[in-house]
């Protein structure tokens, strides 16, 4: 441990001095306990993933008879090879992907350029453009009209379904109206007097420094998006066009079917345990690959907007 | 000001929507206009491509290219492929093409609702459980099929040879009419009953159980065996409507009388009376429930039967932690006997269904899951030839034998009528011929749950290993007793008693798991009624009462 004074830097010569700040011991205990309770949290967290992890390298019997916990029991690749060998899976993967990809970007230049249009305070009729927005965050036309709604737009059986009616979230574009109106307004004062339009403005001055919220949304909607299934569900009639997660959805009713009483059998069938754990890994990787890279931003972001001075 | 007219913007908005919300609802109702018409009506200009003499047995085959949309249930265990042998065969013999619109079989009926009520549903819309279809019925959107059985010569014939016209009253509604090609069977078809270790009962001496006493006898002898375990641990908890292990409970009804578990409904036909009966009311029901009660107290079942997950209670059986369990012919073959395979010398037996009080008796509609009609389809002018294929697909001998089996010579040999029926050596299907390498649904897309409903004992039949065709046998014969006569209910009784049928629902699962886990004594049965007098039981029944009289006086 380096000694440090009280100004941060060691002067040079001085004798090494150990200083630190005096804990009480209540406060020790509590550090204790708090660190007990988080790492609790942590395992109790963790533990469901590392099981299902197990469960994807086990062999079937084991998991049916309940031998898997942390470890995989009668260890093998074959189900992954089977799963990944099944071309649908492939299709609706690069499907999910493709979708996330695209309605992420959308949903950023829109929301992005709906939320600087709210900060401004002068902009005329901006209470009815907030109060339009804000509607709908608490009336909806419902199911039907709207799957009508997407219908007759001859929007079916292609992305725009699951991108245009999801492109605008109001909980994302609030948050990012709060961040953009905590800006210094001095700052696009003295770039309107360099000569910057509106829209310069926003591209060189705002965006640049909005990074944090910037990323936080694109996480946001890209989390939501690679999750999403209803919308694909609902607007796809094709298994090509389904994205991995209907995919899964499907996979994960069909081991709890057999209650099926009336069914020539056939529903009563069961994929079997290891094969959903393979699906599920699969699935989640990509996420769980790109969440700590983001994720500084993410807690950051979440604090975004809710102190304002 | 400013707020002012932003409240008035809002609502001149939110009139604006209602009303055009009000305008939507009078102005879009799909197919409403054939629903209300009597009959058949004039079908000249919807014969393209039927064929003029089609018949019973007959070869169903179109004078002219068809194309039929179809909602097409995804199975993930054998997942939609539209170039499946059983299409471009089909397209072959009948001249008729499919356009699937594929739909995940994890949330089916939501997409069926949503399409259905946005009138934008396919012609044919399979895998339809009854009463699914009465929803759509108000609105206009599904055809009453009933009006068109003259172009369904095998379905005719079929309901005739039988005897399954008590069966179809079933599915009518107030009006006389059904809505729903239904899958109909021979006989009827009981396929839940218990599985026990048959290798324990072997090492301990125990006979395999004929009536329900000689089971409470069996459960005890293994307890004596087993002190520190629960015989019998079961599973199927979380279907509605019941309290808990359900197909427990609904294979008991059946002996005492009654219905229960997943069988429940709330009312019960009493012949002696000749009216319907509260059913979580009746002497028969109590008498079950005593039964469980007695099987608690002695520790013979498990009381964890009624909450756990199915996955706990195959867990336990797998284990040996429990030598008895409901089941069905699929889970014996894909559940239990596969988990078991690690114990030396385990075997698993579904025994036939233990006989109670009610005698050695079938009780069950022989109606399965069945197909319904867009009203769209009515407009069509292959209307006719569609419901030729229909007929032909569902209900004729071949029709059937098709889409269950395949192609003779090619997926399967011999036939099932005469029991040489096999499979082909390559082919394979629920481990019926295990070194054929091959799935039969996977890889050719016949034995689809879409497509192959119902048919003759001997077609159901050769789709069992063995095991399941002693079973069955033993199960045909025994006697089918007759159905509830029917008694539908128009909207606004429909409505009023569904306003009942939560409460009281809610009331019978809590107290039948009350007495069967002891935390209510028998002794307080006679409360309990009151308690579900109070909350209409009377009436419920009097509504059924009336609707079945109506129905009578009606349609006789």
């Amino acid at each position: 441990m380096v000694a440090v004074s009280e100004t941060g830097v060691a002067p040079v010569g001085a004798p090494v001095v150990r200083r630190r700040i005096q804990t009480s011991r209540g406060y020790r205990v509590f550090q204790v306990v708090n660190a007990l309770i988080l790492t609790a949290v942590m395992v109790i967290t963790l533990y469901p993933f590392i099981n299902l992890l197990a469960q994807s390298f086990s062999a079937q019997g084991a998991i049916a008879a309940g031998r898997v916990n942390l470890i995989p029991k009668g260890f093998n690749l074959t189900t992954y090879k089977t799963v990944m060998a099944d071309p649908t899976f492939w299709e609706n993967y690069r499907n999910t992907v493709v979708y996330t990809v695209v309605a992420t970007l959308i949903a950023m230049v829109l929301t992005t350029c709906y939320a600087y249009v709210l900060s401004k305070k002068n902009v005329k009729g901006r209470g009815f453009l907030i109060g339009i927005a804000v509607f709908t965050m608490f009336f909806n036309g419902g199911l039907i009209p709207n799957y009508v709604l997407v219908n007759d737009l001859g929007l079916r059986n292609s992305i725009w379904a699951i991108v245009l009616p999801n492109a605008i979230s109001v909980f994302n574009l609030l948050v990012m109206k709060a961040f953009f109106e905590s800006l210094p307004g001095e700052l696009e004062e003295a770039a309107m007097v360099d000569g910057l339009n509106t829209y310069g403005i926003l591209w060189r001055i705002v965006l640049p420094l909005s990074k944090a919220v910037l990323a936080t949304m694109v996480l946001f909607y890209a989390v939501t998006f690679w999750n999403s299934w209803f919308s694909a569900f609902l607007y796809m009639d094709n298994n090509s066009m389904f994205p991995v997660t209907v995919y899964l959805r499907n996979l994960i009713a069909g081991a709890t079917g057999g209650t099926d009483q009336s069914a020539s059998g056939d529903t009563a069938l069961q994929v079997a345990a290891n094969i959903q754990a393979v699906t599920i890994v699969l699935t989640v990787i990509p996420i769980l690959s790109i969440y700590p890279f983001i994720q500084r931003y993410f807690v950051s972001g979440v604090m975004l907007g809710a102190v304002k001075g | 000001m400013n707020s002012f007219s932003r409240r008035r913007f809002l609502g001149v908005l939110g009139g604006g929507i209602a009303v055009a919300a009000l305008a939507g609802c009078s102005t879009h109702q799909p197919g409403g206009a054939s629903s209300g018409s009597s009959g058949a009506g004039d079908l000249s200009s919807n014969k393209v491509g039927a064929m003029d003499a089609f018949a019973a047995d007959a070869q169903f085959k179109a004078t002219a290219p068809l194309d039929f949309g179809m909602m097409m249930l995804n199975n993930p265990n054998y997942p939609y492929k539209a170039n499946w042998e059983f299409f471009t065969d089909l397209k072959q013999m009948t001249n008729v093409s499919v356009s699937a619109t594929t739909i995940p079989q994890s949330d089916y009926p939501t997409k069926v609702g949503v399409m259905v009520g946005a009138g934008d549903a396919p012609a044919i819309i399979p895998k339809t459980y009854h009463p699914a279809e009465q929803a759509y019925i108000s609105s206009g959107a599904i055809l009453a099929v009933s009006d068109y059985l003259d172009l369904m010569p095998n379905l005719t014939a079929t309901v005739q040879n039988w005897n399954l016209d008590s069966d179809l009253d079933t599915l009518r509604g107030p009006d006389g009419k059904f809505y729903l090609l239904p899958g109909l069977h021979e006989n009827v078809w009981v396929d839940y009953s218990i599985a026990v270790r048959s290798d324990i009962l072997q090492k301990h001496g125990i006979d395999v159980p004929g009536t329900w006493d000689e089971f409470t006898t069996m459960l005890q002898a293994l307890k004596t065996a087993y002190p520190s375990l629960y015989p019998f641990s079961d599973r199927w908890s979380s279907t509605q409507p019941g309290p808990g292990a359900n197909s427990l409970l609904a294979t008991l009804g059946n002996a005492y009388n009654t219905h229960a578990g997943w069988n429940y409904q709330h009312q019960t036909w009493d012949a002696s009376q000749g009216q319907f009966v509260y059913t979580g009311a009746t002497d028969d029901y109590k008498a079950m429930v005593t039964l469980l009660n007695s099987w608690v107290n002695q520790k013979l079942l498990d009381p964890a039967s009624f909450t756990q997950s199915d996955a706990q209670a195959e867990q336990k059986f797998a284990d040996s932690q429990s030598f008895v369990i409901s089941a069905n012919a699929q889970e014996v073959v894909n559940t239990y006997e596969k988990d078991l395979t690690g114990v030396a010398g385990a075997t698993v037996l579904k025994i036939p269904v233990p006989i109670g009080p009610a005698g050695a008796v079938n009780i069950g509609s022989r109606i399965e899951c069945g197909v319904m009609i867009s009203s769209s389809a009515r407009k069509s002018p292959n209307f006719v030839a569609m419901m030729q294929f229909l007929d032909w697909l569902y209900y004729s001998e071949a029709g059937k034998m098709y889409a269950k089996w395949g192609v003779q010579g090619q997926t399967y040999t011999g036939s099932v009528d005469d029991g040489t029926f096999k499979l082909a050596p390559d082919v394979n299907w629920g481990g019926l011929n295990p070194s054929g390498t091959k799935q039969l649904n996977v890889d050719y897309g016949f034995f689809n749950g879409v497509f192959a409903y119902g048919g003759s004992s001997n077609l159901l039949n050769s789709q069992f290993p063995p095991a399941e065709q002693v079973f069955q046998k033993v199960m045909n014969q025994r006697k089918t007793l007759p159905l509830d006569p029917p008694a539908p209910f128009d909207d606004q009784q429909q409505q009023q008693t569904t306003l009942w049928a939560t409460a009281l629902l809610d009331s019978v699962n809590q107290n039948t798991l009350k007495f069967i886990l002891g935390q209510r004594p028998l002794s307080e049965w006679d409360q309990y009624v009151s308690e579900l007098g109070g909350l209409n039981s009377k009436q419920y029944i009097d509504a059924v009462n009336q609707a079945y009289q109506t129905y009578k006086k009606a349609h006789g």
